[in-house]
């Protein structure tokens, strides 16, 4: 279904990309998931943004030097979160503007969420000019001000236009277009609509 | 390169950017808080911002 905030994070992520190249901004980015929490370690995040930042290249030769070696001198063992930590904030300082975006905060472990979103701030008091995209449900809202108290919050909720136009593709694509009239059309978008206008 | 994590989030990005409907969510990249969030390069204080939402957000009623 098009219309969650998941699908609003896929979106901003694309609109920020588009202008990512001409600009030299980084955009980086994850979506958390509920079938991943064990997998989806605070140290994981961080290692998953930092790896974007050094495989879109753009960053000072002695860091990447850096990160080659802590991949060899941790090996299997996998880095602590403070040294990801120091080296995901070095890198980010060398570059003009880091977007981070992560969606689906709610489906993270309740403990890991409060590391992730410390670990964001940490980011930010670093480098003010980062600028971090968060989606989740509305009980999040209240961590994430915790952590954020100047967090500007957008809810989203069905919006009648993008409903109207969903339905429509839906019916452009019904598998037995005879079976249809224009009355009945119309018929269906204006249900759908007022069902919806009385939630 | 899996040192650093695990995780494979570009995977995930295909996957959630061709579920997607286009047009849906334009009105977000119009509204004053996001483009204020998004071409404010100073200071921390425009720095995150937070679409709250609930998953079944429309669901029920489109299936």
């Amino acid at each position: 279904m098009p219309l969650t905030a998941r699908n609003i994070g896929s979106l901003v992520i694309d609109s920020l990309c588009d202008r990512a190249q001409e600009d030299n901004f980084a955009v980086i980015g994850l979506y958390c998931d509920f079938l991943s929490q064990q997998e989806q370690t605070t140290t994981n995040i961080m290692g998953a943004l930092l790896k974007q930042l050094v495989v879109r290249g753009g960053i000072p030769d002695h860091l990447r030097a850096a990160f080659e070696k802590g991949k060899e001198e941790f090996g299997g063992r996998g880095p602590r979160l403070a040294d990801l930590m120091g080296m995901l904030k070095t890198v980010i300082a060398s570059l003009r503007q880091v977007f981070i975006c992560l969606d689906g905060l709610g489906e993270c472990l309740p403990k890991r969420l409060l590391e992730v979103l410390e670990s964001l701030r940490d980011i930010l008091r670093e480098s003010p000019g980062t600028r971090i995209f968060l989606t989740g449900r509305p009980h999040v809202g209240e961590d994430v001000q915790r952590y954020f108290s100047r967090a500007v919050v957008i809810p989203i909720s069905p919006n009648p236009n993008d409903i109207q136009n969903y339905v429509e593709m839906r019916l452009d694509r019904d598998s037995e277009p005879e079976a249809m009239s224009n009355d009945l059309r119309v018929d269906i978008v204006r249900v759908i609509l007022e069902k919806i206008s009385n939630v | 390169m899996c040192w650093h994590s695990p995780l494979e989030p570009s995977n995930r990005h295909q996957g959630a950017r061709a579920g997607r409907f286009d047009g849906v969510g334009n009105w977000l990249l119009e509204t004053s808080e996001f483009r204020e969030w998004r071409y404010s390069e100073g200071g921390a204080g425009k720095a995150v911002l937070f679409c709250s939402g609930n998953p079944g957000v429309g669901k029920t009623y489109l299936r």
